[in-house]
C-alpha cells in the first residue's frame, strides 16, 4: 500500500477538518472515517491509514505516561495531574504504571517530552561522567 | 587516597542535576545510514541526535510527522523502536592548534592512535560565512612552490582556487606540494625567527578516497616533515555517506578557528565530486526530490556555502584568512558537466589539468589556456610579476603556433623564435612532484628565461640547465636570492647583479 504525496495531503486536510475548538473531535473523526470507507474510492485505504497515523500522533501529544518504581499515593497522583494540566493545558489524559527498573523517583512522558527524575537516570548520568 | 575520594564525591555532586525536560523520539524506520524518527517535536535543523549506544545522528529533514536523521557511525546496531533524544546542540568538532599533526575523522575523533585530540574549543560544523563588512581583499600570496602556478596562476590568501582535471592527472599532487612548501616556509621562518612571517597551516580533507591513498598521502607528508603544520581529516570510501557529506564542513570549521584567531589556513577538499555523490546518496535515501543527474536541488548551495567560508578578514577582525583549494574530478575532460560548472562558477579561478599534457610528460599538466586566477594576481610578488607578466600570453601563443608547426610548413623567423622560446618555457615549467621551488629561485630562473639566456640551450637539456643554474645561484649567489626575497622587486641594481650572475653561469655552462 503506497501512500502518495496527494493521499498524504488529502489525509492532512481531512485531519484538520476533524478539529473543533482547537482539539481533535472524536465524533468528527468517526464520521470522516465512515464517509470515506462508504465512498469506496480508489486510494481511500492509504488515505485512512495516513489519517490513523496523524490521529495517533495527535493523541500521543496529549497523553501523559507516568512511571514510578513503587505505586503512587492518590494525593501524589492528583498533584502530578494538576501540574501537567498547568503545563500542557486541559485534556491531558494520564496513565500511571510501575517500573521497578527505575529503582526510585519518577519518569513522566508527555508526547515527545520526557521529565526523568529516576534513580536509574541519575546512575546513568554518573556512569557517563566517569 | 583522599584525592580519589574527593574526586568521586565531586563526580557524584555533579551528577545530581535537576530534572530537565528532554525531547525524545522513537525510531520508526532505519536503513542505508538514515533513520526516520517519530516524535522529537522540538528538534532543530542540523541538531545532534543521541541515538544511544554511543551513536550520533544529525536531523536533516523536519517533516510534519517525523524527523529524518543521518547516522554518523555503525547504524546496524540500532533497531526500530529504540528511543532517541535530542541533544539541543548543533554538530560541533574540536578545533585549535592541538589538531596539527593529527589524523582525525569527521567528528574530530583521532584515527592515528596517538591518543585523544586536545581541542582548544569546539566549533559548529555549519556556520555562516563572514559577511561583506568583515572581508578584506586578497593581497597576500600563497606560495605553492610550483613554478607554473606561482608564475601564471597565482593564488592569494583567502582565495578559492579550483583544481580540476581527469583522474590521475596530478590534482592531489598539487595540493600535497603546496602543503609541503608551506611546511618548508614555516620551518625556515621559525629558524630565522622572523616575526613578520605569517605561517600558513594546512588542512587536508580526504572525502571518499581509498584508505590506501590516504595512508600514502600521510606517509608523504610525514616524510617531508609537513605533518606538524597539517591536519588530515579523513572520511574514506568506507565511511558512511553522511560522514563524507559532513567532512568538508568539519574541515572548514577547523580552518575558521585559525582565521578567527588571526592566523592563516589553507584547506584542500579532495574531492568535491565525491562529496556531491555522497550528498546525492544521503538526499535520495531521505527521499528529497532529485533534479539533474539525480542530484538534489540544493547541490549548488551545498558547495557555495562551503566555499564562501574561505575568506580574508579585515585587520580589526584579526586579519586571518582561510584559503580553499577544492578539487574536482572530471570525466573524459568534460568541464561542462553539472558539478564542475557549479564549482567553477563559485570559485575565484581554476587550475585545469589535461590528460594529454600529462602523458606528453608535461608535469604538472597545467593547461595554460583554460586555467585562470581571478584575484590572485593582486597577491603576486612584484618581482614575480616583473618576470612572469608576459609568460602566460607567450605560452598560449606558443601552443597555437606549435599546432601550425606540426604540419611541417615553413614559418618565418619571428614565429620560429616564438616557438623555440615556448618549447623552452614548457621545459622550465616541468617540475617533479614533492619538490617545491623557493620563490626567489623561481624569480631568478624566470628572469634568465625572459632575458634570453635559455635560448641557446638545447630543448632536451633545458632541465639540466635549470638544475645547474639553481645550484649555481643557491651555492654561489645566495646573496642575490636573499635580496630578491627581501626586496620583493627587481630594481636596476638587482637587475645588474642578476645579469652578471647569469653571464658568469653562461660561461661555465657546457
Amino acid at each position: 500500500m503506497k501512500t502518495t504525496k496527494r493521499t498524504r495531503r488529502a489525509a492532512r486536510r481531512l485531519f484538520r477538518a476533524c478539529f473543533a475548538g482547537g482539539r481533535l473531535d472524536e465524533g468528527r473523526v468517526q464520521l470522516a472515517v465512515r464517509r470515506v470507507a462508504a465512498a469506496r474510492l480508489r486510494g481511500s485505504l492509504p488515505l485512512l491509514s495516513h489519517l490513523r497515523r496523524l490521529v495517533k500522533l495527535e493523541r500521543a501529544r496529549h497523553e501523559a505516561f507516568v512511571e514510578t518504581a513503587t505505586p503512587l499515593a492518590p494525593e501524589l497522583r492528583s498533584s502530578v495531574a494538576s501540574n501537567l494540566t498547568r503545563a500542557y493545558g486541559p485534556g491531558v489524559s494520564l496513565a500511571f504504571a510501575e517500573n521497578a527498573a527505575l529503582i526510585g523517583g519518577m519518569r513522566v512522558k508527555v508526547g515527545s517530552d520526557v521529565y526523568d527524575g529516576s534513580v536509574q537516570k541519575a546512575l546513568h548520568a554518573l556512569q557517563e561522567r566517569f | 587516597m583522599d584525592n580519589l575520594l574527593l574526586e568521586i564525591e565531586e563526580q557524584i555532586a555533579g551528577a545530581k542535576a535537576a530534572v530537565a525536560k528532554e525531547n525524545v523520539g522513537v525510531i520508526r524506520e532505519i536503513g542505508d545510514g538514515v533513520a526516520r524518527i517519530e516524535g522529537l517535536t522540538d528538534a532543530m535543523l542540523n541538531e545532534m541526535i543521541d541515538l544511544g549506544k554511543g551513536i550520533t545522528g544529525i536531523a536533516l529533514n523536519l517533516d510534519e510527522t517525523e524527523v529524518g536523521v543521518i547516522i554518523l557511525g555503525d547504524y546496524t546496531r540500532l533497531q526500530e523502536g529504540d528511543e532517541v533524544r535530542a541533544t539541543g546542540k548543533l554538530l560541533q568538532v574540536p578545533v585549535g592548534k592541538g589538531l596539527l599533526g593529527r589524523v582525525v575523522n569527521t567528528l574530530g575523533e583521532p584515527l592515528d592512535g596517538k591518543g585523544p585530540v586536545p581541542g582548544e574549543a569546539a566549533y559548529p560544523v555549519e556556520k555562516t560565512a563572514p559577511g561583506i563588512i568583515k572581508r578584506e581583499k586578497v593581497s597576500q600570496p600563497v606560495q605553492t612552490g610550483i613554478m607554473a602556478i606561482d608564475a601564471m596562476i597565482p593564488i592569494g590568501r583567502g582565495q578559492r582556487e579550483l583544481i580540476i582535471g581527469d583522474r590521475s592527472t596530478g590534482k592531489t599532487t598539487i595540493g600535497i606540494d603546496t602543503i609541503i612548501n608551506q611546511a618548508r616556509l614555516n620551518k625556515a621562518a621559525e629558524a630565522k625567527g622572523e616575526k613578520d612571517y605569517r605561517p600558513l597551516y594546512c588542512i587536508y580533507v580526504a572525502i571518499g578516497q581509498k584508505q590506501s591513498s590516504i595512508a600514502r598521502i600521510i606517509a608523504t607528508l610525514e616524510q617531508h616533515g609537513a605533518m606538524p603544520y597539517t591536519i588530515v581529516l579523513a572520511s574514506p570510501a568506507s565511511d558512511s555517506a553522511a560522514s563524507q557529506y559532513l567532512a568538508p564542513f568539519a574541515g572548514a570549521a577547523m580552518g575558521e578557528w585559525f582565521m578567527d584567531n588571526g592566523m592563516d589556513a589553507l584547506i584542500i577538499y579532495d574531492d568535491l565530486s565525491k562529496h556531491a555523490v555522497a550528498y546525492r546518496q544521503v538526499s535520495l535515501v531521505l527521499k528529497r526530490p532529485s533534479g539533474r543527474e539525480a542530484y538534489p536541488g540544493d547541490v549548488f548551495y551545498l558547495h557555495s556555502r562551503l566555499l564562501e567560508r574561505a575568506a580574508r578578514v579585515a585587520e580589526k577582525y584579526g586579519n586571518g584568512s582561510v584559503t580553499a583549494l577544492p578539487i574536482i574530478e572530471t570525466q573524459a575532460g568534460d568541464v561542462s558537466a553539472y558539478i564542475p560548472t557549479n564549482v567553477i562558477s563559485i570559485t575565484d579561478g581554476q587550475i585545469y589539468l589535461e590528460t594529454d599534457l600529462f602523458y606528453q610528460g608535461v608535469r604538472p599538466a597545467i593547461s595554460v589556456g583554460l586555467s585562470v586566477s581571478r584575484v590572485g594576481s593582486a597577491a603576486q610578488l612584484k618581482a614575480m610579476k616583473q618576470v612572469a607578466g608576459q609568460l602566460k600570453g607567450d605560452l598560449a601563443q606558443f601552443r597555437e603556433l606549435a599546432a601550425f608547426a606540426q604540419f611541417g610548413s615553413e614559418v618565418d623567423a619571428k614565429t620560429q623564435a616564438a616557438i623555440d622560446r615556448g618549447k623552452r618555457i614548457v621545459e622550465v615549467f616541468k617540475q617533479p612532484q614533492y619538490s617545491p621551488v623557493p620563490v626567489e629561485v623561481q624569480v631568478a630562473v624566470m628572469w634568465c628565461v625572459q632575458n634570453g639566456y635559455v635560448d641557446d640551450v638545447k630543448v632536451e637539456r633545458v632541465r639540466e640547465w635549470q638544475a645547474k643554474l639553481t645550484d649555481f645561484l643557491t651555492t654561489r649567489k645566495a646573496e642575490i636570492l636573499a635580496r630578491i626575497g627581501k626586496e620583493k622587486a627587481i630594481g636596476d641594481a638587482l637587475k645588474a647583479e642578476l645579469k652578471t650572475a647569469a653571464d658568469q653561469f653562461k660561461e661555465t655552462w657546457k
